[in-house]
């Protein structure tokens, strides 16, 4: 399966909760919020900052973590998901956030807690209605500790 | 809180009703709570109706109005409540604060679910969620707690099967509950695993069914003897925050405390709790945040047998959401009516000596790795 998929007429499911990868292959980070008063960011990004109310602007909170907790599902998936599909908690590095999110099916051999991951947007499942989405999946991240992508 | 006192209760027993409609269930459950309590139809000042899915299954909501009709019941206030997997508690609680208030004398509240269809699937927090659009499902946002609890605190799959075994054990008692046969930790372990490391019997089974209890004022007590008191009534929804720990719910820690509080009592004083078991692990996490046990330390509280019957402190003394099944709008009713049983010490077989206070505890709903809802009564004799 071509992970980075480039498909311009699938849309992705949650619009605005992470970055597709576009023509530049920049990797795709989950996308919070963050108030710029309170210098505070969240995830998920709710309208406005439970602190003072500033509206909350969208900001990207990481693409690279660890898993903090992995579950396989193994009963009939919902939203035309693989059988069996994988997911979790992941740590992101860059704020520290934990997010709830696909861990890549196809992967599952090698996840364990404190795997690191990286975010893939990849084709998976549909919208409930059968119309295919892109969902944002983490996947095993084999680059070294500290490398540069 | 101002004295509000319990004089009546009725349940319809929990299973697969194929052939009966929600409207029917909770009309009986209402009257038999009615007859329980010796009150005729004009005798209730308010209602509070429960229900989690109808809407969704059938199209159908308002039904309380429905619901209530059905037993003379009309003209006076009537509420549809829905709280995720602690609607009913919160209706409760509604009927309490608003005796409390003085709004009204006696206030009944139904809570009733059909959900035995074909093509049910796994419940979700809200189709259009983040989470939701992600692929968590009830079981997964679970097991992902069972898999840190196991981690952090060496909680063994075994241990988390007793839970499912011990609630069989106690269900064989509870005429009620839709599944009444005792299990092995063998046989739970050695069921389909669902989402891992949760096997089948250690997710709680759907069920259709109703559950109704009318509360009133300490002047509307008119047998006293049957009456029960309401302690404390607590609701409280999630923080939110983030990160969230996953070995506990801080709205957990912080709704049993807030409803000890209000009681005036601590852990040791509770002769038996209903909780939300709706996984195995939920029982776990919940005896640490009752403080029936420290933190960490619910694997070897319940592998022990403190949990028991015959046990320190009795949990799902009815055989729980595990055994009793989850009519989801039903449940935090049927919690309260088991408790309100065992006090009035009207349990049969499954009866817990001594009983003096019973705590009913549900929680409902996953948002942003915490919980939506979670609903604390404290009751006593």
């Amino acid at each position: 399966m071509n992970e980075q998929s480039k498909s311009t007429t699938i849309q992705p499911v949650n619009p605005g909760t992470f970055t597709v990868p576009g023509d530049a292959d920049i990797p795709p980070e989950v996308l919070g919020g963050y108030c710029r008063a309170c210098r505070k960011l969240y995830y998920p990004r709710p309208r406005y900052c439970p602190f003072c109310l500033d509206a909350v602007e969208r900001r990207e909170v990481g693409g690279r973590g660890t898993v903090h907790s992995f579950t396989v599902v193994r009963t009939k998936p919902p939203l035309g998901l693989p059988q069996p599909y994988c997911v979790g908690y992941v740590d992101l590095d860059a704020s520290g956030l934990r997010v709830f999110g696909l861990l890549d099916p196809d992967r599952v051999e090698d996840v364990e807690l404190g795997t690191r991951v990286r975010l893939t947007v990849r084709r998976m499942g549909h919208d409930g209605r059968g119309e295919a989405r892109l969902r944002p999946c983490f996947t095993p991240d084999e680059r070294a500790e500290g490398e540069e992508s | 809180m101002t004295d509000v006192k319990v004089i009546g209760t009725g349940i319809v027993p929990f299973g697969k009703h194929l052939e009966r409609t929600l409207v029917e269930m909770g009309a009986e459950a209402a009257f038999l709570a009615l007859r329980d309590a010796g009150l005729s139809p004009s005798g209730v000042d308010a209602a509070f109706f429960s229900n989690g899915l109808a809407s969704r299954l059938f199209g159908d909501q308002t039904i309380g109005q429905n619901v209530l009709w059905e037993v003379g019941i009309h003209r006076i206030p009537v509420v549809n409540v829905e709280n995720a997997c602690t609607s009913g508690s919160t209706a409760f609680y509604l009927a309490c604060n608003m005796v409390t208030a003085g709004q009204a004398e006696t206030v009944i509240v139904v809570g009733a679910e059909k959900m035995c269809v074909p093509e049910f699937g796994l419940i979700n927090s809200g189709e259009t969620e983040i989470d939701t659009q992600l692929g968590m499902v009830a079981p997964a946002g679970f097991a992902l707690r069972a898999v840190r609890h196991m981690h952090e605190f060496g909680t063994t799959r075994e241990q988390l099967a007793r839970v499912a075994v011990k609630n069989r054990r106690h269900a064989a008692g509870n005429p009620v509950a839709q599944y009444r046969d005792p299990v092995s930790v063998d046989e739970v372990l050695e069921s389909p695993m669902i989402v891992d490391p949760l096997t089948r019997f250690q997710c709680c089974p759907i069920a259709d069914g109703a559950a109704a209890v009318v509360v009133a004022a300490p002047g509307a007590v008119r047998d006293q003897a049957r009456a029960v008191r309401v302690d404390a009534a607590v609701l409280c929804t999630g923080n939110y925050e983030n990160p969230q720990d996953l070995t506990k719910w801080e709205t957990d820690y912080r709704g049993c405390r807030t409803a000890y509080e209000k009681a005036g009592i601590g852990p040791a004083d509770v002769s038996l709790v209903e909780c939300h078991d709706a996984f195995t692990i939920s029982e776990i996490l919940h005896y640490e945040a009752l403080g029936l046990c420290g933190p960490g330390e619910g694997g070897p509280f319940v592998e022990e047998g403190h949990s028991s019957l015959g046990g320190r402190v009795p949990v799902n003394p009815s055989g729980g959401l595990l055994s009793r099944g989850h009519p989801v709008g039903a449940t935090g009713v049927a919690q309260i009516v088991e408790v309100v049983s065992q006090l009035r010490g009207e349990s049969g077989s499954r009866q817990v000596e001594n009983a003096r206070v019973g705590l009913a505890h549900c929680m409902g709903g996953d948002k942003a790795g915490d919980s939506k809802s979670c609903t604390v009564h404290i009751f006593s004799r």
